[in-house]
């Protein structure tokens, strides 16, 4: 009942004339920026967030969560018509995608991703209304320890589950934790690595990092990727909409997706990518056609697409209600929060109540937009394609340089993007993941104050984190990921090994 | 100019991969940064275990990152596959536009500086010629002008500085 009410009173606000805006506003340019080949949703994010320090926090938030699924959606289009995920977690997508688009399929298989995202995301949505409550009201009972240990794990999944060496992930996690500690420390009010510039005094803006890392560097490397030109090929719109078998084939794998995907996202650490991957697998070992995979089936399309969208719902859940996030997307979301003066964290759903069932409404209503937007719209995002990418970065740096220069309209923060970007670019040249980094960037500042208010009231006994039942078991899960990811690590090195051996003995 | 950028950028993609102990420049970069912490840490001041100094959580993670990255530097080492090739001129192009605009945009306003900023980012793709780049320009920076002090209203100046 409660949730029925909250509901009620979320839709309220999300159909708010403004909130409706804002949420068309984001969905719009998240499927934008999201087609853009090699930018995904953290580039849209980071590149919406100054914009959106204008706005009260609940039209900020709905257009945030816009941008965020709308860049996913978006992913899919470039997947499916090109070749090239937008986002990764898109890439499962290309595998079915773009067969069908070779074989003169586009048109059905971007109605069927659209259809497939959007029942995807209804099923999160409707996940999320119903366990983030019961969620805050367990958190409630944290203490600094748990909070502590909870952030951990958090950490430790993020990294470890991440695409590349798991070793890589935590070393970047724990790079992002200390390069989280610069500026005034809150509780003594000393001044910590700031190089006495006193623009530094706050620390580094955490969309200065975003922009950095992700805009600027995930720009430098698209420019060679993207030299090879611009999508050419045509599409038949009159083959848009799918026939009667492809309906009845699509239907059982959004539902085990949307399932799939709503588990995963809610998880701390794996979030959409892991979904989309989990749930194509699944589904190619019970689909009964499992030799159509790979050359353009339509429930290939249909699986991932209703994976990723459900799990980039139900990724607000331990966000909002732990203050943890589960993707370096979410921890931008986290930032934006705390900078509008609002702490996720299961406070948020009794002192914000408004903020929480407003967005949940959103992202129906948010959902609703993308798919009456997107099915006209596909042309335009056809087109966009088209426009040659020597067009668009270029345009793209201008934007990334205002929007960092109207933070504090002091040329110093786009010094500093200067820096991040070129770390940025250097992290993937050295194969280190950004996105662990910002994740510990957000959660540094959050881990410190736990810690410390933990250790004072275990009076400087760090046995604490272990003896506290629900600490104890978070730290415990907590070792066993970091072994589990070691190991599955050193075997698939071995494998690796051996394959490259056996291929050097022929 | 733009026969050398072209001829550049072959010999760049011509260019055999580089070694793999380049790859481990990464670990070792992350290891002297951890040094830093450790050592700027310890002088802001430790604390004691009930009252964590304000340079405690710096010590700790910067001991914890000299560990994994010299577990990093050791595993790059050992790793025989080639390392990714770099695109210099466009990390530096693109380097070099977010400076164009740190120095133009408050000397002599948004407009110009956006201008100079698309010109600067468009250096590496040689295939745009440069009138094309001028106009990409003029119509980047009057959009900017439009959008962000018409339509949003951010207190810049549009030309400043004449």
């Amino acid at each position: 009942m409660e949730i029925i009410t909250g509901f009620g009173n979320g839709l309220l606000v999300a159909l708010q004339p403004a909130n409706l805006f804002y949420c068309f506003v984001g969905v719009f340019l998240g499927t934008f920026i999201g087609v853009l080949p090699g930018i995904g949703s953290m580039a849209a994010i980071a590149m919406i967030l100054p914009l959106t320090f204008y706005l009260e926090p609940t039209s900020a938030l709905v257009m945030i969560a816009g941008v965020y699924y709308g860049a996913e959606y978006g992913g899919s289009i470039a997947s499916i018509l090109m070749n090239v995920p937008g986002t990764p977690s898109s890439s499962i997508t290309c595998i079915d995608g773009y067969p069908m688009a070779r074989e003169g399929r586009a048109g059905v298989a971007l109605f069927g991703s659209a259809i497939a995202s959007f029942g995807g995301g209804m099923i999160g949505m409707i996940v999320m209304a119903v366990l983030a409550p019961g969620l805050a009201d367990l958190a409630l009972n944290f203490g600094p320890t748990e909070y502590f240990a909870v952030i951990l794990l958090g950490l430790v999944a993020a990294s470890a589950v991440s695409n590349g060496s798991p070793v890589k992930g935590i070393t970047m996690v724990v790079a992002g934790l200390m390069l989280g500690t610069v500026g005034v420390d809150i509780t003594t009010g000393a001044e910590r690595f700031t190089m006495g510039i006193p623009e530094m005094r706050d620390g580094v803006h955490l969309v200065i990092v975003a922009m950095g890392l992700f805009g600027v560097g995930e720009l430098i490397v698209s420019i060679r990727a993207n030299a090879s030109g611009a999508f050419q090929n045509e599409i038949d719109y009159k083959k848009f909409y799918p026939s009667r078998a492809e309906w009845k084939a699509m239907f059982g794998p959004i539902l085990r997706g949307s399932g799939i995907g709503s588990f995963f996202g809610a998880l701390p650490g794996t979030g959409q990518t892991v979904a989309s991957a989990v749930a194509y697998a699944v589904e190619k070992k019970i689909s009964p056609n499992k030799e159509r995979f790979g050359k353009g089936a339509i429930e290939g399309v249909a699986v991932p697409e209703a994976a990723n969208n459900s799990a980039t719902q139900t990724a607000f859940i331990p966000t909002l209600t732990l203050g943890v996030p589960g993707s370096a997307s979410m921890a931008l979301v986290i930032g934006a929060l705390m900078m509008y003066g609002i702490v996720p964290g299961p406070r948020l759903l009794v002192d914000h109540s408004d903020l929480f069932w407003g967005l949940v409404a959103s992202f129906l209503i948010g959902n609703i937009l993308l798919l009456i937007l997107n099915i006209p719209l596909i042309g335009l995002w056809v087109r966009l394609l088209k426009i040659s990418y020597r067009y668009m970065y270029p345009t793209i740096i201008v934007l990334i340089c205002v929007g960092v220069y109207s933070l504090n309209n002091n040329v110093f923060d786009v010094w500093l993007t200067l820096v991040f970007g070129w770390a940025g670019y250097l992290m993937r040249l050295f194969r280190f993941e950004p996105a662990p980094f910002l994740i510990g960037f957000v959660l540094g500042p959050m881990m410190e104050e736990q810690l410390r208010r933990a250790m004072l009231l275990s009076r400087g006994d760090p046995t604490t984190f272990l003896t506290r039942p629900i600490s104890g078991t978070l730290i415990a899960i907590t070792v066993l990921l970091l072994v589990y990811a070691i190991v599955s690590a050193v075997r698939q090195r071995r494998r690796l090994r051996k394959a490259a051996e056996a291929l050097s003995e022929t | 100019m733009k026969d050398l950028l072209l001829r550049l950028r072959k010999t760049d993609d011509e260019a055999r991969p580089p070694h793999v102990y380049f790859g481990a420049l990464g670990g070792i970069a992350l290891l002297i940064l951890a040094l830093v912490f450790i050592v700027g840490g310890y002088e802001l001041g430790v604390g004691t275990p009930r009252r964590l100094g304000t340079g405690a959580f710096p010590v700790i993670t910067g001991f914890i990152l000299a560990v994994l990255s010299l577990v990093v530097i050791a595993a790059d080492f050992r790793d025989t596959s080639d390392a990714e090739r770099p695109d210099w001129i466009s990390f530096a192009a693109i380097g070099a536009a977010l400076a164009v605009f740190a120095l133009t945009v408050g000397r002599i306003g948004l407009v110009p500086g956006a201008f100079l900023t698309v010109i600067t980012a468009s250096v590496p793709d040689p295939s745009l010629p440069i009138l094309g780049k001028i106009i990409l320009g003029t119509i980047v920076s009057l959009a900017c002008w439009a959008l962000f002090i018409g339509v949003i209203g951010l207190p810049f100046a549009a030309f400043g500085g004449f």
